[in-house]
């Protein structure tokens, strides 16, 4: 699943899967609406987001928590004409869409587009409100799953998912370890004004686009070993860590409007936000991208520097990052942010080594 | 010929209240052409039964005088395993399954034995089969190849053709079909949103997200509530399915 999808000249697929295709695709082109059909999943760049980071649904869960489920059922059926208030992912979202019509206008055959899938645990009756509310914002999500209490990890595969966002970490640490991308969203404490017309990602880099090997020379052995430790391997790519993929679809995406001659109008710009320092550890990650053949837009080396104050010029409408820390710092400073829960990192907060509780059964 | 028996040892159900479903014994029993008082292997339906009678245990559960139970008579149309109509009841008394009544007719006049039986739903892993029947009004359904769990009764419904325009007249089939589905509904209502010992699935497989909103709250104005609901608009919908686990299938037209 770490592997990025088909391109479109890949070879024919199975007369079943075709069959329903071709339906889907006369349904969709003979709407009377313009509404744009969902593009064919193996080409897509799949974004799957749970209910609650699509929809701000603080209230509804503190009455699952308090109350129970059936409580929670009847509120939310009560309530299912009435929309839910956005939610932390629903800026992303919108930014995805508008990178759709960009590409339609460039491309109008391609499949080569986001397809936007919520993913939620949730009871189909509780989905009558969610289906409602995504009508009143007119987002282009047409697939879904509500799973009715199952875990809906399995299905991210069945959709080919890319990217699954959500606000619960079990479920996020159990896609990262299927390897899929993923990351346990937290909504922003101010507003920030997020661009209309471009898809701003941020990433860290170790742990989140690299693996954590240099993290825990970090952690293990200190700095100064670090610092000694990246100069000697300079040359050599770290691993890919969790996100590279996702990045490496982003990048897919960019060059079609490269291709197009809109690279200064492109409507997807990436950020690197590391700790590395640009002088000492820094090649080392810019050879690595390199190597992959793969471009970030900017990168941004902070020596150490606090990522909140950076973040908050950048307005991404997503920053993932795997330490908790980075995140609050974020999050203070009116970032969405995204932990991604790979690698040493978790186990530290702040450098000091946390007490892990005996593992559930 | 068509021919009925009951089996004492299971108490039958009230007609009018119960679900007949009708499942083909070549489906629950695997019988080899040896002779002998043999055990035989079960067949792919078997746990869609020992669903079945899970739902009706909890259905007793709930209310100990509940009537709107499921109700199984097993078909025999195949001439060799009619010569062996002695070992399908062993087997079924040796499996302690809760089959009310055996059914044994010709390959040409099975749908009458279904007719005079009262079946509300025909299961048949042969589509021809089910084919014939629903052309006589019985609704039918293929029954999942691949085992599935015992534990949960899974129903999914491919919803693309659920709202109905009112210019077509419905077909025998397609009443059958919203008669099954009430029975289903209400079994269900029977049950919280918890633990219940049946799941019903909708599908949709060509619409986007309007069209499967509209089936889930058509098919609760119906009395029918969903606990799943997936929208594929045009996805794969093998490997969905084969997480879906779903006992059978009902579709709106057999050719899906």
């Amino acid at each position: 699943m770490s592997e990025i999808k088909l391109t479109e000249s890949a070879p024919t697929e199975d007369n079943g899967e075709e069959k329903d295709w071709a339906a889907a695709k006369a349904f969709f082109d003979n709407l009377k609406t313009n509404k744009p059909r969902p593009p064919k999943p193996r080409y897509a760049v799949t974004i799957a987001v749970s209910s609650r980071t699509l929809f701000n649904m603080v209230k509804e869960r503190k009455i699952y928590q308090d109350e129970g489920l059936e409580k929670y059922v009847a509120y939310q059926m009560e309530h299912e004409s009435e929309p839910l208030m956005p939610g932390a992912a629903f800026p992303f979202v919108q930014a995805l869409m508008n990178v759709n019509s960009r590409l339609r206008q460039l491309y109008p055959d391609s499949e080569e587009l986001f397809d936007i899938v919520l993913m939620t645990n949730n009871h189909a009756q509780v989905g009558v409100r969610l289906i409602n509310s995504i009508n009143h914002y007119d987002l282009s999500i047409e697939r879904f799953c509500m799973t009715g209490g199952e875990s809906p990890i399995g299905y991210l595969k069945a959709y080919m998912t890319n990217l699954y966002l959500s606000k619960d970490s079990d479920k996020v640490t159990e896609a990262i370890e299927e390897g899929i991308a993923a990351a346990t969203m937290f909504t922003a404490d101010t507003d920030n004004e997020l661009s209309k017309t471009q898809l701003r990602v941020a990433f860290d880099g170790d742990a989140v686009l690299f693996s954590d090997e240099s993290e825990i020379i970090v952690k293990q052995h200190g700095l100064d070993t670090f610092f000694e430790h990246e100069k000697e391997f300079e040359n050599k790519p770290l691993a890919q860590g969790p996100l590279k993929c996702f990045l490496e679809a982003l990048g897919k995406l960019q060059r079609k409007f490269i291709a197009k001659n809109e690279r200064l109008n492109c409507p997807i710009r990436t950020f690197l936000v590391t700790a590395r320092s640009a002088a000492s550890s820094g090649a080392r990650v810019l050879k690595t991208l390199r190597s992959w053949g793969l471009e970030i837009d900017e990168a941004l080396f902070l020596a150490g520097a606090p990522k909140g104050p950076l973040l908050e010029k950048i307005k991404p409408h997503i920053f993932f990052d795997d330490q908790m820390f980075h995140i609050e710092g974020a999050q203070q400073m009116g970032t969405i942010s995204a932990h991604v829960p790979y690698g040493i990192g978790q186990k530290y907060h702040k450098g000091k080594l946390i007490e892990q509780p005996p593992k559930k059964e | 010929m068509v021919s009925t028996i009951q089996n004492t040892d299971v108490k039958q159900k009230e007609a009018d209240r119960a679900v007949v479903v009708a499942v083909t014994s070549r489906a629950v029993f695997d019988c080899g052409a040896d002779d002998g008082d043999e055990v035989c292997e079960v067949g792919v339906a078997f746990p869609l039964l020992q669903a079945l009678q899970r739902v009706n245990e909890r259905l007793l559960e709930e209310n100990p005088t509940e009537s709107l139970l499921f109700d199984v008579v097993l078909i025999t149309s195949d001439s060799q395993q009619q010569q062996q109509s002695s070992r399908i009841i062993s087997n079924t008394r040796h499996h302690g399954l809760e089959i009310s009544r055996f059914c044994f007719s010709s390959e040409e006049d099975f749908t009458e034995s279904l007719l005079k039986n009262n079946v509300h739903l025909f299961l048949t892993t042969d589509r021809d089969e089910a084919a014939q029947a629903s052309q006589k009004g019985v609704f039918s359904a293929l029954l999942n190849g691949k085992v599935a769990s015992s534990e949960q009764l899974r129903v999914v419904f491919c919803g693309d053709a659920v709202i109905r325009t009112d210019a077509e007249p419905p077909s025998a089939s397609q009443d059958a079909a919203q008669s099954f589905w009430a029975q289903l509904g209400e079994m269900r209502r029977r049950f919280g949103v918890l633990d219940s010992p049946l799941s019903l699935v909708l599908l949709t497989s060509r619409g986007g997200r309007e069209s499967c909103g509209a089936a889930l709250q058509t098919l609760r104005s119906r009395g029918v509530n969903m606990d799943e609901a997936y929208s594929l608009a045009g996805a794969p919908r093998i490997p969905i399915l084969s997480l879906l686990r779903p006992h059978f299938l009902l579709i709106n037209h057999l050719e899906d």
